[in-house]
């Protein structure tokens, strides 16, 4: 198995904030999903040895938090950037040219779908449908909704973010 | 009870029982996959479809479906097998077909299935995994393309072993089974996930390619290794072990397995066997012929018991036949001074049990324990000396939501389970949390002192071990204290636990005479199937106390004997079934005593390291190659049989015995086991058992629960808490037990060296991490070990394991608690 060959990196993780947090839920039924969501709110995903930490303390077994992690499409396993930019792949967007958008953002940033920027600022994401179709072609920059892109509008979007913190 | 009819067969079964359990009771087969009977059903195969008058419409899974009363079920019809056919199309979509390369074939659940209902089509198709195999560790290889996502592996691992090393993980087509992020499997490697598997997808790598399991001779006999008796079954080729093959049948153990048992049979093979007696001459020992090395021994037995007498010491491995014919020995030779596994240990139970319930023995069954709704463990996480014995506890706590306390200095599995509360003490001080807790019950008014001698006296001396004076000596909480008694005298049905073994010698007697009064006054004693379980380290320690392998009247213990050898006191040693240089405590005193001694006689099956200074060395038989029986921990006997021949000239123990009887002037005539069986039952305490009608669930003596001959309270006064900085503890490792288990490739690999396990504080404070190499001093003694850091020592307590000779632990272990040690990096 080559991912279990390769020697595990230690992952230098400050855990306070996540003993924290599971000081609420110890002895808690059914603690597991409401710890591991505030985890990656605190975190921005869910780190490994915070993993650990949760079996531990919640005395669950890491195999089992690590199933739990793979079959939620919420929970992250990888640092995931600042801003995720999620990009409408739906029918009406897919009509109005969404893999344009996508290509732009793509070759913007350098990521496609579920990737990071090195520098930890974007995640794209291509999903299905947003719910905002009288916009299309749309896009999401965390919580704000920006439609009716065209490539030039695209490239201002990002280029505002980039210059933000 | 409820009555039901399946295929027109009138039933009646057990209102728990669902519509499977029932028609396997009626003998009518139903096909399973994801069914096991030790598991909690599941339901996720659905290759048990059966069909319900009363739930028309619809197939009903028969393994997770309850009985009703007035229910009629169809077990076989043609809608029936077009389903369950069709079941096994979807399954075989994903499953790779490579039958004639997997291990699994011959006795694959998914292919006998296959066979049975002609699939010899499949009309869907789709894409077949290709996922790597997990051959990361030496003994069990995962192959995922092969499962069949029945969760068997994941269930076991929770619901009996403990561990929960899977899990499924992914969703929908994605699913698989895998362990934690996914990584290659590090556990305990108990391999119960390969016995449970039902296709090729979890194997033993130790097996791969060796046979097919239909060339297998199957032979049942009892696990050589823990007093837990486990039941193993050789599958033996070409008089060779091959393989631990799956039974669950038989004995005490439901199948159920641990690393040693499954996968440390490899020593019998090991090609270090002795195969020839060897006789020193000069500095060498030489091979001879065993009519050379028998006059020998009987010569210089003979010698040494006219000048200043033999003493006989003995390992605990030997079979009660075996042990008769040792006793024997000693009368013929003219000496009292015989004792087994250091002389020690057992005394909880020859001394401690004898003074305070008048048994010498554990008072319940293992099966018994199951039953209980409270459960106390002193000292040992039972995982460490009798893993199977532990996954039962696992089950009372998991299944039957038993209360667990723990009484111990490190931290163990037991403490992860559910609920369960460890009461951890400064090392050495069980004796202080023990009184601590009977003085609660009296003091409480909970004692149960009906038929009780000794209450009084107890009473007056327990007044200085209040919760409160305990909790400041031994750093356990008086709440706790007070709880666990508590919950103890308001059991229903309670069990304790106590473990033995070499590496535990200090306070043996005290800690057991401690448990021993809290069963009294806790009730345990008496209260139904109630037990108090002391456990013997070896496969058969209940049996080398059964047939009284102890110091006579006037004779000298295992210690005694080596003091006295040591100050030429003693002429000849005959060492049998041991390695005392490496499992004793005081290596010097034991090095001491072989080079001092006049005469020393080793019989084993390694040239240890004690072998090493003998002046002749007899090769023995390992326990695959012995007839006989073993008495258990609970105090089953169970029948030993042969898979193999022993290699070159090896014999049995019973053999070399017999003959060197023989030689001293006494023709032993037993034709057989059996017949020595029936001359050792009446001293055993084995009366009216008969060999011959010892069956496969063996037989326990003085019945399911033994009857004590008085209820006496002694006290016993606790210790003083050991000072220093850093208190090394020396024990028992998961992975091996005794020294035998360092010889075979199973445990071996897994755990291959000795280590020294840290806290990670005390780790990060000295700058220590995993395998750096340690200084432990002690009395001017430094050893070198590698550190393992881990969260189960407490602050400033360290373990070390005894098993491995070239460690020499026991050069700083002479027998204490804890050692009070210097680290260095």
């Amino acid at each position: 198995m080559s991912e279990a060959v390769e020697k595990v990196e230690e992952q230098e993780i400050d855990l306070g904030p996540a003993n924290l947090i599971l000081d609420k839920f110890v002895n808690m039924q059914g603690a597991l999903m409401p710890a591991l969501q505030a985890i990656q709110e605190s975190y921005g995903y869910i780190p490994e040895p915070t993993v650990h930490l949760t079996a531990e303390r919640l005395n669950v077994y890491a195999s089992q938090i690590y199933g739990v992690l793979t079959f939620y499409a919420q929970f992250h396993l990888e640092p995931r950037g600042k801003y995720i930019v999620r990009v409408c792949m739906g029918t009406a967007c897919h009509v109005k040219g969404a893999a344009r958008i996508a290509d732009v953002i793509k070759n913007q940033l350098g990521v496609g779908h579920a990737e990071t920027t090195d520098d930890l600022k974007f995640t794209a994401e291509y999903v299905a449908c947003i719910g905002a179709c009288g916009m299309a072609p749309v896009i999401m920059v965390n919580n704000d909704t920006f439609g009716s892109l065209t490539v030039q509008k695209v490239e201002e979007v990002i280029a505002k973010y980039r210059n933000m913190d | 009870m409820v009555n039901l009819t399946i295929d027109g067969k009138q039933i009646t079964v057990s209102k728990t029982a669902t519509i499977y359990e029932a028609a396997v009771e009626a003998g009518i087969k139903i096909p399973v996959l994801c069914y096991a009977k030790k598991l909690l059903p599941y339901g996720a195969c659905r290759v048990c479809l059966v069909e319900v008058e009363q739930m028309k419409g619809r197939l009903i899974p028969s393994c997770t479906t309850p009985v009703t009363e007035g229910m009629v079920v169809t077990s076989i019809s043609d809608e029936i097998r077009k389903v369950r056919k069709t079941v096994l199309e979807f399954l075989l979509v994903n499953h790779v077909i490579e039958c004639p390369v997997c291990d699994k074939g011959g006795e694959c659940d998914l292919q006998d299935l296959t066979y049975e209902l002609g699939v010899n089509s499949n009309r869907f198709e789709g894409e077949k995994f290709n996922l790597p195999t997990d051959e990361v560790n030496p003994l069990i290889e995962r192959n995922m393309n092969r499962c069949v996502l029945c969760g068997k592996c994941a269930r076991v691992c929770d619901e009996i072993v403990g561990y929960g090393s899977y899990s499924f993980i992914n969703r929908g087509f994605e699913t698989k089974i895998a362990t934690a992020f996914d990584r290659g499997l590090d556990c305990e490697f108990c391999g119960q996930c390969v016995s449970m598997c039902p296709v090729g997808a979890i194997l033993p790598r130790p097996f791969k390619f060796k046979a097919r399991p239909w060339q297998l001779r199957e032979v049942d006999s009892v696990c050589g290794y823990c007093g837990n008796g486990c039941t193993v079954t050789f599958g033996v080729l070409n008089d060779k072990v091959e393989t631990i093959r799956y039974n669950d049948k038989n004995g005490v153990n439901d199948g159920n397995l641990c690393v040693r048992g499954r996968f440390g049979y490899s020593f019998i093979n090991s090609g270090d066997r002795l195969t020839k007696p060897l006789v020193k001459k000069g500095e060498q020992l030489v091979e001879v012929e065993w009519d050379e090395a028998l006059k020998a021994v009987a010569d210089g037995l003979k010698k040494a018991q006219a000048e200043n007498g033999v003493g006989i010491l003995s390992g605990a491995r030997l079979t009660n036949e075996e042990f008769y014919l040792l006793k024997n020995l000693a009368k013929l030779i003219g000496t009292g001074n015989l004792d087994h596994s250091g002389g020690e240990c057992y005394k909880g139970v020859t001394e401690g049990l004898l003074a305070t319930l008048g048994i010498c023995s554990s008072t319940g069954t293992f099966p018994q324990v199951e039953q209980a709704d409270v459960v106390l463990s002193i000292r040992s996480d039972f995982y460490e000396t009798h893993p199977v014995f532990g996954m039962v506890v696992n089950q009372t706590v998991k299944r039957n939501k038993a209360e667990l306390f723990i009484v111990g200095d490190k931290n163990g599995k037991f403490g992860k389970l559910p609920g369960a509360r460890t009461l951890l003490h400064k090392p050495g001080l069980e004796v202080n949390v023990l009184n601590s807790m009977s003085q609660v019950l009296i003091e409480d008014g909970l004692a149960v002192t009906e038929g009780v001698e000794g209450v009084d006296a107890l009473k007056k001396s327990l007044a200085a071990y209040t919760p409160e004076k305990v909790e400041a000596t031994t750093g356990v909480s008086a709440e706790e204290i007070r709880v666990a008694a508590r919950a103890l005298a308001g059991a229903k049905q309670s069990a304790i636990l106590l473990a033995y073994g070499l590496p535990y010698t200090a306070q043996s007697k005290e800690i057991a005479i401690a448990a021993a009064n809290l069963a009294i006054l806790s009730g345990n004693i008496g209260k139904g199937e109630s037990g108090l379980y002391l456990c013997g380290e070896k496969a058969n320690s209940q049996g080398a106390i059964d047939c009284g392998v102890l110091p006579s009247a006037g004779g000298m213990g295992a210690q005694q004997m080596l003091e006295a050898a040591g100050q030429g006191k003693l002429s000849a040693l005959y060492v049998v079934g041991e390695d005392p240089m490496t499992s004793f405590p005081d290596r010097s005193k034991v090095e001491k005593a072989l080079m001092t001694a006049d005469f020393v006689v080793v019989q084993d099956l390694f040239l240890s390291p004690t072998a090493e200074l003998a002046d002749v060395v007899l090769p023995a038989a390992s326990f695959a190659e012995k007839n006989g029986t073993f008495t258990n921990a609970e105090r089953r006997i169970q029948r030993v049989r042969p898979g193999v021949p022993s290699p070159g000239e090896a014999k049995t123990d019973y053999d070399i015995l017999t003959l060197l009887a023989a030689r001293l002037g006494e023709k032993v005539n037993f034709t057989g086991p059996a017949a020595l069986f029936a001359a050792l039952a009446d001293e055993a305490g084995y009366t009216g058992i008969d060999y011959e009608k010892i069956g496969p669930q063996g037989i326990v003596w003085g019945g399911e629960t033994v009857t004590v001959k008085k209820k006496m309270l002694v006290f016993v006064d606790g210790a003083k808490p050991i000072a220093g900085d850093f208190l090394l503890l020396t024990g028992s490792a998961l992975y091996h037990s005794g020294t035998m288990s360092t010889r075979a490739t199973g445990p071996q690999a897994v755990v291959s060296e000795a280590y020294v396990e840290f806290n990670f504080e005390d780790a990060k404070g000295l700058q220590i991490v995993d395998e750096s190499v340690v200084s432990i001093k002690a009395d001017g003694i430094e050893l070198k070990l590698k550190a393992k850091v881990g969260k189960r020592l407490p602050k400033g307590v360290l373990f070390a394991p005894y098993h491995f000779s070239e460690a020499r632990i026991n050069s700083l272990y002479k027998g204490e608690a804890a050692i009070s040690v210097q680290v260095s990096k």
